[in-house]
């Protein structure tokens, strides 16, 4: 019978050879691999972040220090042939510029599926020139604000968010950097 | 008597010479094929150590029943979350019923979904009663059909940071990425 020749062993002494069975061996090791064929995970699902905790308005019970608002960059997709891109401090618009829009809806087995290449281009060049927290060692990620009418299909309303965590910025994490969404989506209330 | 090693008996006798040539091996290619013990335990051993890396003891959450998800590229792996699940009519926290898509999309405006809030301000209360001066992750994963309206998605969103959970989480395909 084949076996397992494990090392060691002394003159005088008892061998630390021993033999491994190898009709058990394989068994184990077949039942090991049909069960973790078994329970194999194939399909892989994943999640797109949304955040609410954003910076509210300031509690009139406290002396609040003047601080500059921050900008932020708020997507206009209510129009069905353009989106806006539209840069704010506070109240104030900074830049606005329109982007083409082309829906260009795919449907593969059920799940549909929308991109928007132009839209996540202009995005990513928006950040690189307007983005506030563009440094590494930056913690802080740019806030995005999303517009959107009552009726958009949320396949629309994913395509978009996946177009603004296209952008990616590098961020230094315990020494290492890695590579992070540049921007923090979150929905806007009207 | 002497005692010798017996040999094969096996499909000694069958009758058809062509047969009895094919099964003993004789007369043709042999059906038994060597195999090196140490390449195949070898193998295996890769093959086990492969699947043992990509075993997932927690598994994977299904979409909920009626639910066709949306696919992005840029994406984040899964996260252990109350998961709230929206389809066509009815709105689902952990399989359990709590609200109607219906009175939002009738009313058409922003609103908090009063079942929902209540839901998981209740499972907000209980993880803090089991996690004692821990702070609250506040994370919910919401499971939304791809053809409901943003009215659905945006009040569900609202309800749920009213609720404690800010940090919310659409789950999606994943996609590999086009560039």
């Amino acid at each position: 019978m084949a076996g397992v020749d494990v090392g060691g062993g002394g003159k005088g002494k008892r061998s630390l050879d021993s033999e491994i069975n190898m009709i058990p061996f394989i068994d184990l090791l077949m039942v090991t691999i049909a069960f973790l064929l078994i329970t194999a995970v194939w399909s892989h699902m994943a999640r797109v972040n949304a955040d609410a905790q954003v910076p509210g308005p300031p509690r009139p019970d406290q002396e609040q220090e003047k601080v500059e608002p921050e900008k932020v960059l708020h997507l206009e997709m209510r129009q069905p042939d353009k989106f806006t891109i539209v840069w704010k401090q506070g109240a104030q618009v900074v830049t606005s510029i329109d982007v083409p829009r082309k829906d260009d809806l795919k449907e593969t087995n059920g799940a549909k599926k929308i991109r928007f290449p132009d839209l996540a281009a202009k995005i990513q060049e928006e950040w690189n020139s307007s983005g506030s927290h563009r440094a590494a060692g930056d913690k802080k990620l740019d806030q995005a604000v999303l517009h959107t009418d009552n009726d958009t299909q949320y396949v629309y309303i994913i395509g978009v968010i996946d177009a603004i965590y296209q952008t990616h910025r590098k961020l230094d994490v315990g020494g290492k950097s890695e590579e992070v969404p540049a921007f923090n989506v979150t929905f806007a209330v009207n | 008597m002497p005692v010798h090693q017996p040999g094969r008996r096996l499909m000694h006798f069958v009758p058809l010479e062509f047969v009895h040539k094919k099964v003993t091996g004789h007369g043709g290619r042999a059906t038994n094929a060597g195999l090196s013990l140490t390449s195949m335990i070898d193998f295996l051993i890769v093959v086990v150590v492969f699947l043992l890396m990509t075993f997932s003891a927690s598994g994977e959450t299904p979409p909920a029943k009626g639910i066709h998800l949306p696919e992005a590229e840029n994406t984040l792996d899964m996260i252990d979350a109350p998961m709230v699940a929206i389809n066509g009519s009815q709105i689902l926290v952990d399989g359990a019923a709590a609200g109607n898509t219906h009175a939002i999309e009738d009313a058409k405006r922003l609103q908090r979904i009063e079942e929902l809030f209540n839901t998981l301000k209740g499972k907000r209360e209980l993880w803090t009663q089991l996690h004692p001066g821990k702070p609250f992750p506040g994370v919910v994963v919401l499971q939304v059909d791809q053809d409901v309206p943003a009215i659905v998605v945006k009040s569900t969103f609202q309800t749920a940071a009213f609720a404690g959970f800010p940090n919310v989480s659409f789950m999606v395909g994943n996609i590999p990425k086009s560039k």
